[in-house]
């Protein structure tokens, strides 16, 4: 039969799928032969390939089903062909979990692997731990042990892997046969003797000093499996990465030793791993770079691949090591593999000097349409880090993106294009006009809408600023007229963004966005009707709020609000300020935010961290009527890492109290702690209204308690407080084995840190795009400023480091960059203070004899104000 | 069956083969008799629990058995209703020893018989009344009193006293199972 099909399938001869129309039902009929007598190897075989290709198509089998196709599948032990029954053996591993009473076949599968066929063993053993729970496990222990030190390498090599995976599910049982795997680890079989050294890492590596020993032993005794080394190799990087151990270790020294061993793999392996190592010093890593600069000679296309890989790694943290290789990758630059090729390029890129770019950069060039797509992005990586490097030379590297830019390339590629565009033009303002002329042109033919929206979002944000910004308007409007809507809507934000700032403009930008009232796309339609009426009131407040920076809360949060008060309506109207604002994301470098509204989002938003901890808080009856949570800080620990307690604290900030979440986990393992709480004593006004204790803390099962302090009313500005904190429990001892506690227990305390509530508890982050109009809009109503000498501080970026930390707001216009060889620079922070004011602080810093800093605040409240110069004072 | 097998058949060069269930309580020695039927040469040194079941084969004089030696353990009992269907024959152990459990062996037995797929069918079934080496072992005729054996009316059925360990009483059982088999096929 299968004879059969395999010449249909050479005549068709478009390698066709005989098993491509299998329907399930059909198949588990068939499957009814499996009970005939005699069988019928051949046909059975094929049924159950039919079988193993439905279950690996990821067809769903019903549980009876599966287990009576199963039972059927056990009469096939009868036959003794033995393709028949190593089928069968994958049958039982791929049915182990969906059919029932899969131990059935316990006893066949333990007659074969004791038996006299080799063939049959090694399988059988692997089929067997996968049928085998915890407690049938003991039953078949002692056959385990005797295959692991089996002198048929296959048979013990099964049986070590095996093992390795029941270790996940009964650690305490495969821990047992440490001998037997002592002994395998001494075989001549490389890879009884790897699967060896696995096994007895696995079942070690929660102890760090047994896994020392283990590689002292082995280090010394030499092993003969080139793969046993390289499994030491990164045990050995793994144990000196978690101790910091220093260089002079002996680990660190056999890692350099296996550079001399005989074996290629061995050698790269421990070259890789020293320049994996972080603070490895130039004089460390010249032996392993002098490895692979070997390598990159080699004959074996895999070897030249790896040396060059690693060194393009290495490239990134130490150029100056790499410069010695320069001769060899240049030689590499015309290898016939080209993938070879242009890592040896981009590394040079990141080497070499800054005369030689021009001379790369048109090798490139040559070949840079032959390569697959995942490896120009790498080249335009290499560009955009070498911009970074040498500024000077962004003329030819911007000549050569736009170049690329026009080639054919799919969406990764192109979007990595942009990427290095617009970080080049933020890095560099000379370069502003030639990029934005770049990406204008490219959004002419561009068909990738996320790209499209991001371009455009850009020129509204930059455009408005340049000496010509009339130039972009064509642009902008060209996608009005063209494009889908998502890019239409985008379109239109951005040219709304050049009426606000720009007063000449603005009448022709009018008669543009009134046109775009008639578009048959609703969310073009209605961002248009906004804007207009927007801009038509020529206030430059509303502009500022509603078209410069848009909302600062966060959607799913939004969502959630509006979806609450449509479920209990009452006469209020929605209060924005009820709603948790964005956290954190868009504080990352590179990504810029897409305009929201582009008309479907790429991917559900997940609800973010707070509103997590939002619905955690407001599920505690003892915490109701507080309002909407504020902020959620970042965990802070209050004990050492390694205590017999650990706890760290996450503070709730709401907008007259403050919620303290101890996460408490305890580390002993015959100890249950009941009625666990954490008691606080303020050192200010602070008022503790209510503890809510954790009922019971099991081993190593983390739990919570809570403590509610009201912050004092009658001074708005004690903002910081320090509290001393001390864990309260009911200890009971209990067996560490069942974890059955004694009947009664005794009260016990442990001292914790300190814990500081400071000013950045109080202010959530805000990222206003564009500060300025930011700045206008909260007018000087309440401004103060005042002038600070930071002695301590050396240099400008500590000080601006300093300053966001502390004050916990955003810094916006990118002003925490410090521009090298500048000694003034000023800094904008935005946040929004506990009750929903909106805070902005410039600080202008001019840095002499230490940092001299003027800090001018505003905000639409003037306690807040006092609040933030008290505590920068 | 190829035209090969028909023809040996025919000749009567080749044995007929029958499925034969072997089932009865834990300990029963089930195991242990099936090893005894085994050539010499493959037979198993230690006996252990069986977990699931296994498949043996012996050869009698004119016949081929595979035998399905099912585990007697309480928990596996439930699964012998999947091989029912199978079974040309059923040999069934008792640990004539255990008098104690000889109403669960009865209970099983009824069971068995009242299943659907076996119920109906003209089955043979051979007793082995084990363990008579044992001093206080009951005899055969105690062990078929017992488990009522004389209300099986539809079925021919034999009880004979063995001790499998020596394999005494082993080959009278076969045989009849044997002479039944061929009864019931020509």
């Amino acid at each position: 039969m299968i004879k059969k099909f395999d010449k249909k399938d050479e005549e068709s001869g478009s390698g066709s799928n005989p098993f491509q129309h299998l329907e399930k039902s059909a198949v588990l009929q068939e499957a009814r032969i499996f009970n005939e007598t005699p069988i019928n190897p051949r046909k059975c075989l094929h049924i159950l390939t039919k079988i193993i290709y439905l279950l690996n198509q990821g067809e769903h089998f019903g549980t009876t089903e599966a287990t009576e196709a199963f039972f059927a599948m056990t009469r096939l032990f009868q036959s003794n062909d033995q393709t028949l029954r190593r089928m069968c053996y994958l049958t039982i591993k791929e049915m182990a979990n969906i059919s029932e009473d899969v131990i059935i076949v316990t006893s066949s599968l333990t007659k074969d692997m004791t038996g006299k066929e080799d063939v049959y063993r090694g399988p059988a053993i692997r089929a067997l731990c996968r049928i085998t729970d915890t407690t049938m496990l003991q039953a078949i222990e002692r056959y385990m042990k005797q295959a692991i030190v089996d002198k048929v390498p296959s048979v013990s090599s099964s049986a070590l892997v095996s093992s390795l995976h029941m270790v996940k599910m009964s650690f305490d049982v495969v821990k047992r046969w440490v001998n037997e795997a002592q002994e395998a680890a001494s075989s001549d079989n490389i890879m009884v003797q790897y699967h060896a050294l696995g096994l007895l890492y696995h079942l070690r590596k929660n102890d760090r000093l047994a896994v020392t020993k283990m590689l002292n032993k082995f280090t010394k005794s030499g092993l003969k499996s080139p793969f046993a080394y390289c499994m030491m190799i990164r045990i050995a990087s793994k144990l000196l990465e978690e101790t910091e151990g220093g260089h002079d270790s002996p680990l660190f020294d056999f890692i350099e030793s296996c550079l001399r061993n005989k074996h290629e793999m061995v050698v790269y392996e421990a070259a890789s791993a020293i320049v994996h190592m972080p603070k490895c010093t130039a004089r460390e890593l010249a032996p392993a770079v002098s490895v692979l600069q070997l390598f990159c000679s080699s004959p074996k296309a895999a070897l030249r691949y790896a040396a060059v890989r690693t060194l393009n790694k290495v490239a990134m943290k130490h150029p100056s090591a790499v410069t010695a290789c320069n001769l060899d990758l240049e030689n590499l630059i015309t290898d016939s593999n080209r993938s070879i090729a242009t890592l040896a390029i981009t590394t040079l890129l990141k080497t070499g000097s800054e005369s030689s770019v021009d001379r790369l950069m048109k090798q490139i060039s040559s070949f840079v349409s032959e390569i697959s797509d995942e490896f120009k992005v790498v080249v335009v990586q290499a560009i955009s880090a070498l911009c970074q490097k040498y500024p000077r030379k962004h003329g030819v590297m911007m000549n050569f993106l736009s170049n690329m830019l026009r080639d054919d390339g799919g969406f990764e590629y192109k979007r990595a294009i942009v990427d290095c565009i617009i970080s080049i033009i933020e890095d560099n303002l000379e370069t502003k006009e030639t990029g934005l002329a770049h990406l204008c042109e490219f959004i002419e033919d561009c068909e990738h809408t996320v790209l499209a929206t991001k371009i455009l979002h850009l020129l509204g944000k930059e455009g408005p600023r340049t000496p010509t910004p009339s130039k972009y308007i064509r642009f902008i409007f060209n996608r009005v007229v063209l494009e889908s809507e998502a890019v239409r809507a985008a379109a239109i934000s951005a040219l709304a963004k050049f009426g606000a700032q720009n007063d000449d403009l603005l009448p022709s930008v009018l008669v543009l966005m009134q046109r775009c009232m008639m578009d048959s796309d609703d969310e073009v339609r209605d961002r248009a009707t906004f804007y207009v009426n927007v801009l038509l009131q020529k206030q430059k407040a509303l502009n500022a709020g509603y078209i410069l920076n848009g909302l600062s809360v966060s959607v799913p949060g939004l969502e959630r609000s509006l979806h609450q008060y449509t479920l209990e309506p009452s006469e209020k109207g929605f209060d924005m300020k009820t709603v948790p604002l964005a956290t954190a994301p868009i504080t990352e470098q590179k990504t810029e935010i897409t305009p929201v509204a582009t008309s479907k989002l790429p991917e559900k938003l997940s609800p973010s961290r707070q509103v997590i901890y939002q619905e955690q808080l407001a599920a505690i009856p003892e915490f109701q009527g507080l309002g909407p949570l504020f902020k959620s800080s970042e965990p802070v620990q209050l004990t050492e890492a390694e205590t017999e307690y650990v706890v760290r604290c996450i503070k709730h900030t709401f907008a007259n109290h403050m919620i303290f979440q101890f996460d408490c986990t305890n580390t002993l393992n015959d100890q249950l702690l009941q009625r666990v709480m954490v008691q606080m004593e303020p050192s200010e006004a602070y008022e503790v209204l209510h503890y809510v204790p954790a009922a019971s803390l099991y081993y190593s099962q983390p739990g919570s308690c809570y403590c509610l302090v009201r912050l004092p009313e009658d001074d708005p500005t004690a903002v910081s407080c320090t509290f001393s904190c001390t864990m309260k429990y009911l200890v009971r001892d209990c067996d560490p084995n069942t974890g059955e506690p004694d009947d009664d227990g005794y009260d016990d305390e442990y001292v914790l840190e300190d814990l500081e509530v400071t000013v950045a508890d109080h202010i959530q982050k805000v990222l206003k795009p564009n500060f300025g109009a930011a700045w206008e809009e909260v007018g000087d109503e309440f401004e103060k400023e005042e002038t600070f000498a930071l002695a301590t501080v050396r240099t400008l970026e500590e000080a601006v480091n300093n300053i966001i930390s502390f004050l916990g707001m955003q810094p916006c216009e990118r002003s925490d960059k410090v521009p090298e060889s500048k000694n003034s620079h000023v800094l904008f922070l935005a946040g929004v203070f506990r009750g929903g004011h909106d805070v902005l602080v410039r600080s202008r810093l001019a840095l002499a004899d230490g940092v001299t800093m003027q800090v001018t605040v505003r905000s639409s409240d003037e306690n807040v104000v006092d609040v933030i110069l008290a505590s920068v004072g | 069956m190829g035209l090969f097998d028909k023809l040996t058949s025919w000749l009567g060069l080749k044995k007929k083969e029958v499925n034969v269930l072997c089932l009865g309580l834990d300990n029963s020695g089930k195991t242990t008799i099936i090893n005894q039927l085994k050539p010499s040469n493959a037979q198993a040194q230690d006996i252990v629990p069986t977990i699931g079941f296994s498949i043996e084969k012996f050869k009698s004089s004119g016949l081929s058995f595979t035998v399905f030696d099912m585990s007697g353990q309480g928990r596996y009992r439930n699964l012998w209703e999947h091989y029912y269907k199978d079974g040309h024959a059923i040999i069934y152990v008792i640990d004539s020893g255990d008098k104690l459990r000889m109403v669960v062996a009865k209970d099983e037995l009824d069971t068995l018989l009242n299943h659907p797929d076996i119920k109906h069918r003209r089955i043979p079934i051979l007793f082995f009344a084990n363990k008579m080496d044992l001093r206080d072992a009951l005899s055969a005729v105690t062990v078929s009193q017992l488990l009522c054996l004389e209300n099986i009316k539809d079925k021919p059925w034999h009880i004979c006293a063995s001790d499998a360990v020596k394999g005494e009483g082993l080959q009278e059982g076969v045989e009849w199972l044997q002479d039944q088999i061929r009864a019931m096929k020509t």
